[in-house]
């Protein structure tokens, strides 16, 4: 089976500071892979590395067959890869709404040309737009559909991370890239992220998910591929129990002394 | 959270409405270009101010409004086209007030050039008299020089200023915020000093003897007739400047209302956020560069032909920095708060000329005053909304 | 020749030094407080106007003429500024700290302007022109046949005395060292308690007062002052710290140097030089700008994503 991300002995310096210490990973078509690791180990480094925020120092990144290192953010969203961001970064004066239809920019095609003399079809594809996008946040958990002309900035911690995730799936991404999802979220509503996760897989059978976690309950619910990331280096691979027996994974949570969700 | 709201408005009321608060407005522009001495115009202000706090007080009454406004689009339309068409009538041989108007119907126009900028994606443009400068230069030499049609220059100056924008929307691409302002302020600059150096664009003493244009065998020097009545030639540029506060509008509320200014407003927001969802950025500064030029150079060349006379005082720095407190203070990122600060801020200095020395003075309070107190403007921007829901 | 390369020399060197001090005013404002104080040129340009009323009044209220006055007047003109610096920061610019820089930099550019207007209207004739007198005159001594005027010598000497002052100040005194450390890294400074106002307080009153010593030798070059000389002098020295690179104290110089270098340059060979040089260092700034964003000994931010 053909790995529908593969990323190759990828190292990112910063300057002296080495973010990521060729790391090697991939993710095949319908996989959920969880990417977990104490703080600052480089793992959301390893999405910016990914979806083109930063050029890797050496190492491949290739998507679909195509190699992607280095290229520019818009480019690899419109290629199927989509992300949400460790602190929320939704647009905060725009509408719940008009965030979701904006993550559809790559879908559409409407141009300045096209806006200005064509308004019909503009505002056409538009309409269509709101009309997917309200179907979206009609999905997930929680009251998104209710709030969503209130401003995004407003919305209560776990909204925020439930609309990053609507905006994400609005590009119809074949990879979704979800750096710690559940911040912020108590139990239930951890619970019922893991349902939106699962339910949207069983809806996009080929969709795949890479998930940066650090509360178990998560990564629990996905457990077939678990990587560990320490200090920019890939320390453990393989399912949830193997890794969590690990000596280096424990030394690497419990040896400093870290508190966790 | 809401307070009183009326339900939606019939449509009996709705025009009703729309008619009566477009007259009302008419009414008090009327009244406030009319007047003379510093007590009324301190007295319409104060009206002014009122009303505004009661706007303010009174959430409802503005999405009262605007529910009316849009439910019926067509007779709102029509009684603004009136109310535009019929203004000279009233005002008569009064040429300083056409004046006036014209002017303050060319800067709505800039303002509403930069508000793409400003007001939709956050770049500060501090070039924009730059590029109305370009527009109104270049038009000029090719009337003087060449004796090209009014008409034939307006594309021709708008394409000129419009790959200014691209050059200056270039290093936009990889600077941001304080550094692309820096950025477009020496651009404006450059721009100034050459057009005051070099000999064939008249040096500091600019160009002279722009002609008039003509249409259809009438020139614009003459005055205008229409079913009898004789209208001062100032006449003709008031209904060219309107024709073009039209075109800016309908350009800026399509951009506004599709994909383009969606993109702008996320890059305003985040622009790395912005790139995750495939804006691409880059190319997004670069076009509201070129959109604002554009429009930029249309209200240049027609300033051009109107004063027949430019020089780069016109455009300078300053210039810039106006343009800019319009959009502040109108209102960033909506139409009609720009356009009531273009007005508002050509119309009061000239009424309040007992103070005109202390012009420059009360603008530069005025931005720090907004932006201290008051930064999203008179009237702030509003969240779009779609379908049926109002 | 060589009488005409030293000549341009000394006029290099002394005017670099002048640009160099308006310099670092904006680069030690910028590094501490990420503020681009755009006004800071007509802060720096009020200076010679508050000398000059000021030994006017002395003049007029205790005899003697006016230049004799100068001895106090420049002194209690530099702390005024100084002070005034200080009052600017608390009542607006303070506000717009961590605002969007845009808005920073908007309100300080209307601060700007209605800091000339107020000149304009409170000095008498402010709209006018004022002579300014050279602060020392003669002619010092001679250099492969070119006099060097004790002028020239006086702003050189004052600006490595400056900067060494700053260097130490910077370097060895407690205020100093906090006010480095804010300029680092303003977020871990702010944790460690050092966001107290003091050290705000007093970048503004150096910035400021250094920035009216630069403009009393401005003014002092040009032999006149005007209420809108702020714009030029604003628009050089903040250039020349751009180039130089934004919060470094060694850029502000080398930028300042650069930045007359470009204007000798165009005066002496291109024709009606002077004119240009505006044009000139512009360009320079906007390569700059886009090549460099963080100058040439600036240091580059990363945002953390």
């Amino acid at each position: 089976m053909s790995a529908l991300l593969k990323v190759e002995n990828v190292t990112m310096r910063f300057g002296g500071l080495v973010a990521l210490n060729d790391v090697s990973l991939s993710i095949d078509k319908g996989a959920v892979l969880a990417v977990i690791g104490p703080n600052g180990a480089g793992k959301s480094t390893l999405f910016n590395v990914v979806t083109g925020v930063y050029r890797p120092t050496s190492g491949r990144v290739t998507f679909d067959g195509a190699e992607i290192t280095g290229r520019p953010s818009y480019e690899v969203v419109d290629r199927g890869i989509a992300r949400t961001f460790q602190s929320s970064r939704l647009f905060s004066d725009l509408s719940v709404l008009d965030n979701v239809i904006i993550g559809m920019h790559t879908r559409t095609k409407t141009g300045v040309l096209d806006a200005l003399f064509r308004p019909g079809a503009s505002r056409r594809e538009m309409a269509a737009c709101v009309v997917k996008a309200e179907a979206l946040l009609k999905l997930g958990s929680g009251d998104l559909f209710e709030q969503r002309y209130r401003p995004a900035g407003a919305l209560a911690q776990a909204d925020r991370r439930r609309l990053e995730i609507a905006r994400a799936l609005a590009s119809q991404p074949k990879l979704l890239l979800l750096d710690e999802p559940s911040v912020g979220m108590d139990d239930t509503e951890t619970d019922a992220l893991v349902a939106d996760i699962v339910r949207l897989r069983a809806e996009n059978p080929e969709l795949s998910v890479v998930l940066i976690e650090h509360d178990m309950r998560v990564v629990e619910a996905f457990p077939h591929h678990v990587t560990c990331i320490d200090y920019g280096s890939k320390i453990a691979e393989g399912d949830f129990a193997a890794v969590r027996a690990d000596p280096r994974v424990q030394e690497a949570y419990l040896g400093k002394a870290v508190a966790h969700a | 959270m809401q307070g009183a709201s009326l339900a939606a408005p019939g449509k009996a009321a709705a025009a009703a409405f729309t008619i009566a608060s477009q007259l009302c407005g008419a009414a008090f522009l009327y009244l406030i270009l009319r007047v003379d001495g510093g007590w009324q115009v301190i007295g319409l202000l104060a009206l002014l101010g009122l009303g505004f706090t009661l706007l303010e007080r009174l959430p409802w009454i503005a999405d009262y409004a605007l529910a009316s406004f849009a439910s019926v689009p067509l007779v709102a339309m029509i009684t603004a086209a009136v109310v535009v068409l019929a203004f000279p009538f009233f005002v008569g041989s009064n040429t300083y007030i056409l004046h006036l108007l014209i002017v303050a119907e060319l800067y709505a126009v800039l303002a509403l050039a930069l508000n793409f900028q400003l007001g939709s994606a956050n770049i500060p443009n501090f070039a924009t008299g730059a590029s109305y400068g370009i527009g109104a230069y270049v038009s000029a030499l090719l009337a003087i020089n060449f004796g090209v049609s009014f008409w034939l220059t307006l594309p021709v100056a708008a394409l000129a200023a419009t790959l200014f924008g691209f050059i200056i929307g270039i290093p936009s691409m990889r600077t941001r915020d304080t550094y692309l302002a820096l950025v477009t302020i020496a651009f404006g600059v450059v721009v100034q000093q050459l057009l005051n150096n070099f000999s064939w664009t008249g040096g500091p003493n600019g160009l002279v003897g722009i002609p008039a244009p003509s249409l259809f065998g009438h020139s614009f020097a003459d005055p205008l007739v229409i079913f009898g009545w004789k209208l001062p030639s100032q006449a003709n540029f008031y209904y060219l400047s309107a024709a073009l506060v039209v075109v800016a509008i309908v350009t800026a509320h399509r951009l506004h209302g599709s994909r383009i200014g969606l993109a702008w407003n996320a890059l305003r927001a985040d622009e790395i956020a912005a790139k995750a969802q495939g804006i691409n950025v880059a190319w997004f500064k670069v076009l509201a560069f070129a959109v604002d030029a554009f429009l930029a150079a249309f209200a240049g060349t027609i300033y051009a032909f109107y004063v027949s006379y430019i020089s780069p005082d016109n455009f300078t720095f300053l210039v810039s920095v106006t343009i800019m407190t319009m959009v502040i203070v109108g209102g960033m990122d909506n139409i009609f708060g720009v356009i009531v600060g273009a007005f508002l801020l050509t119309i009061l200095p000239e009424k309040l000329r007992a103070f005109a020395d202390y012009r420059l003075l009360f603008f530069g309070v005025v931005i720090i005053g907004f932006l201290m107190i008051r930064p999203q403007g008179l009237f702030p921007q509003r969240m779009r909304r779609y379908g049926g829901d109002l | 020749m060589a009488e005409l390369l030293v000549q341009q020399l000394v006029n290099w060197i002394t005017l670099g030094c002048i640009y160099a001090l308006l310099a670092i005013g904006f680069s030690l404002i910028f590094g501490v407080l990420n503020v681009i104080h755009f006004s800071h040129g007509d802060v720096a340009m009020t200076a010679p106007f508050i000398t000059l009323g000021l030994a006017q009044a002395l003049a007029t209220a205790l005899g003697a003429s006016s230049p004799a006055w100068l001895v106090i007047a420049v002194p209690v003109a530099v702390l005024a500024v100084g002070l005034i610096g200080v009052v600017l920061d608390k009542v607006v610019i303070r506000r717009f700290r961590d605002a969007p820089a845009m808005m920073a930099l908007v309100a300080t550019v209307a601060l700007g302007i209605v800091i000339r207007e107020l000149i304009r209207h409170l000095y008498p004739q402010g709209s006018n022109p004022h002579a300014f007198p050279r602060l020392v005159s003669g002619m010092a001594f001679e250099v492969s046949g070119v006099a060097i005027s004790w002028f020239a010598l006086l702003v050189v000497v004052l600006t490595v005395a400056l900067v060494a002052m700053l260097f130490v100040f910077l370097r060895m005194t407690p205020l100093g060292l906090r006010i480095r450390a804010a300029s680092e890294d303003r977020i871990v400074a702010r944790m460690m308690g050092i966001r107290d106002a003091r050290v705000f307080r007093a970048t503004f009153f150096i910035a400021s007062a250094i920035g009216a010593i630069a403009g009393l030798l401005f003014a002092s070059y040009a032999g006149v002052t005007r209420f809108d000389f702020g714009v030029m002098a604003g628009l050089l020295g903040f250039s020349a710290a751009v180039i130089g690179g934004l919060g470094s104290m060694p850029g502000a110089i080398l930028g300042g140097l650069i930045i007359a270098g470009i204007e000798v340059l165009a005066q002496t060979f291109v024709p009606d030089g002077a004119s240009y040089r505006l044009v000139f260092v512009f360009l320079l700034v906007i390569a700059v700008l886009i090549f460099r964003p963080a100058g040439l000994l600036g240091r580059t931010v990363m945002e953390k994503v």
